[in-house]
């Protein structure tokens, strides 16, 4: 009887703990981005810096995999067959999340941008901003799968940090056209905290669709 | 055993097809429809239970029947049960779900009206009054099931994977259940006329089992309901499964443990007795109709969710088949056995 019970749950218990890890990546990527980010302002492009990036690489390739591996075992175990195109989407959101950290750390050591300090404290601002909208994006993405009737709390922070890194984007960008520095300089700057405001961009998309499948997903 | 006997039953046993046929649909038709159980699967668990559930829970519905209009020549009840089931096969055939429950009791009131005998106006006022009470007290649980399951899952907080897990496993229990009441309920429909005639001798299994000769005649009747449920059932899922309203797997559980309440409900000699021992009123023990459980449950739900999503179109056309079965059967009941009995010069009726 026990023999029976494992083998009908198991392989659902092992592709819940995979969407779990999943979500553990999201969350992973923004604590190393930070952590990059960090020692890029102290240290520029060191060796800390790429072994930092490095991390963040490792995780977007993990979680490649671990897609692949999500979505083709929910069609082989034929698992909630009227949610599966949405599962499928989120997680794919998930791991659109983890490339966007991934592309702007790997700039930031591709393009070795100067950041002159009156720009560092608006900088940290943005990036905590990001990061943080990104760890609760993963919460609330989370959440849809055991505790939904919280989806709605998590998304709210999300948006409202969304909102918040979008002022902060606009005032760095003034600040960095206001400033003297030399055009290609100017210009640089401007597509890197573009990128880094896109990270916050991408998770309130995430949470659009998730509030559209937890609508789907009330009984 | 007597040839001509079987002749006249394949009449039951073509009513018993159509009634696999069409009511299998309100049994796993919703959890066919939302994806949840392979139609094989569940069709070849359906079929196994009604037959357990017509042998040993089929008697109550029948002695009901008898009541209405007990079809006292060979003849006569062939033409009952080859009517209603004609009347089944028609509307069916038109891809609306119908009820055999209705349809068997026009026929018999055709058989009535032709033998010119009085139809036991208290026992047909109390079916009808079924027809009324059925998706009612179905709708009523189904509301009581989804709120209780909704804050149920809120609390427990199963993830989503699980949850689709135990709903699967929880369909096809109640696909199950749905069979075994489906042929406690509605085995009289198929061949309770048939009952008076029986020539079938007690059935042994052993010393394990014994089978009546009433039980013997709904084992061959539950098995051409098997038979419908495994060729002809998946027309009609395409109606309850999925268009009259999109159900989630939750609400098609839901949907299905109404319909099997309902029907054990009017079908269970116990719970009857039980109910009268306790003074509490008693549920008459009626073949209702699954397709009425069905449907009553679906709309409970649509309509606590504020009526959003169902397709009124289908249900207008669902309930013209529920007005048309009956009165189809009796028509063509009252026309077939005058050509019977004077063409074929046939005994339809004792005096």
């Amino acid at each position: 009887m026990f023999d029976i019970k494992l083998s009908i749950f198991s392989g659902t218990r092992i592709l819940e703990q995979k969407i779990d890890e999943m979500h553990d990546k999201v969350m992973e990527s923004s604590l190393f981005f930070k952590e990059a980010f960090e020692i890029y302002m102290r240290e520029k492009r060191s060796a800390n810096y790429r072994r930092s990036s490095k991390k963040i690489k490792n995780l977007e390739s993990e979680a490649d995999t671990l897609r692949r591996d999500i979505e083709s075992q929910l069609y082989i175990q034929n698992l909630i067959p009227d949610l599966r195109a949405d599962v499928l989407q989120m997680v794919e959101n998930l791991d659109k999340v983890i490339n966007e950290f991934d592309e702007v750390a790997h700039k930031f050591y591709i393009e070795r941008p100067v950041i002159p300090p009156e720009f560092k404290e608006k900088f940290h601002i943005l990036v905590d901003q990001v990061c943080e909208c990104a760890e609760n994006m993963s919460i609330c993405s989370r959440a849809f799968f055991r505790d939904f009737a919280t989806v709605r709390d998590y998304s709210r922070k999300v948006y409202f940090l969304e909102h918040e890194s979008d002022k902060t984007w606009a005032a760095l960008k003034q600040d960095v056209f206001d400033s003297d520095l030399e055009l290609a300089h100017k210009i640089q700057l401007s597509g890197l905290i573009g990128e880094v405001a896109d990270i916050a961009d991408r998770a309130e998309d995430c949470i659009d669709a998730v509030l559209i499948f937890t609508i789907k997903r009330d009984i | 055993m007597d040839l001509g006997y079987l002749f006249f039953l394949s009449s039951g046993l073509f009513l018993g097809w159509s009634l696999g046929a069409n009511d299998a649909s309100n049994v796993f038709g919703t959890a066919v429809g939302s994806k949840m159980l392979k139609f094989s699967t569940a069709a070849i668990v359906a079929a196994i239970f009604v037959v357990f559930g017509a042998v040993s829970g089929g008697a109550g519905t029948s002695r009901t029947l008898d009541s209405l209009g007990s079809v006292n020549a060979l003849a006569g009840a062939f033409m009952v049960a080859l009517s209603a089931a004609l009347a089944v096969y028609l509307i069916l055939r038109v891809g609306i779900s119908v009820s055999t429950s209705q349809a068997i009791v026009g026929a018999i009131v055709g058989w009535n009206i032709y033998a010119g005998k009085t139809t036991d106006m208290e026992t047909l006022a109390q079916i009808c009054a079924t027809w009324i009470f059925c998706p009612l007290i179905s709708g009523t649980i189904a509301i009581c099931l989804y709120f209780f399951l909704k804050k149920l899952l809120k609390y427990s907080r199963l993830h989503l994977l699980m949850q689709d897990q135990l709903t699967r496993v929880g369909l096809l229990l109640t696909t199950a259940i749905g069979a075994y009441a489906l042929g406690a309920n509605n085995i009289a429909n198929v061949v309770g006329v048939f009952i008076e005639s029986c020539p079938f001798k007690p059935l042994h299994f052993g010393s394990i089992l014994t089978l009546d000769t009433t039980q013997v005649l709904f084992l061959i009747g539950s098995l051409a309901v098997g038979v419908g449920i495994l060729t002809y059932s998946q027309k009609a899922i395409s109606t309850v499964g999925k268009n009259l309203m999109k159900m989630s797997p939750m609400v098609a559980l839901i949907v299905v443990l109404s319909h099997s309440a309902v029907l054990l409900l009017f079908a269970s000699v116990s719970l009857h007795n039980w109910l009268i021992n306790h003074s509490l009123p008693a549920l008459p023990l009626v073949p209702v109709s699954s397709t009425q459980a069905v449907i009553g449950a679906i709309l409970g739900i649509g309509i606590i969710k504020g009526g959003r999503g169902i397709n009124w179109n289908i249900v207008g056309k669902i309930v013209i088949g529920w007005v048309t079965a009956p009165i189809l059967a009796m028509g063509i009941c009252f026309i077939s056995l005058f050509f019977l009995a004077n063409v074929f010069n046939q005994t339809v009726y004792l005096p």
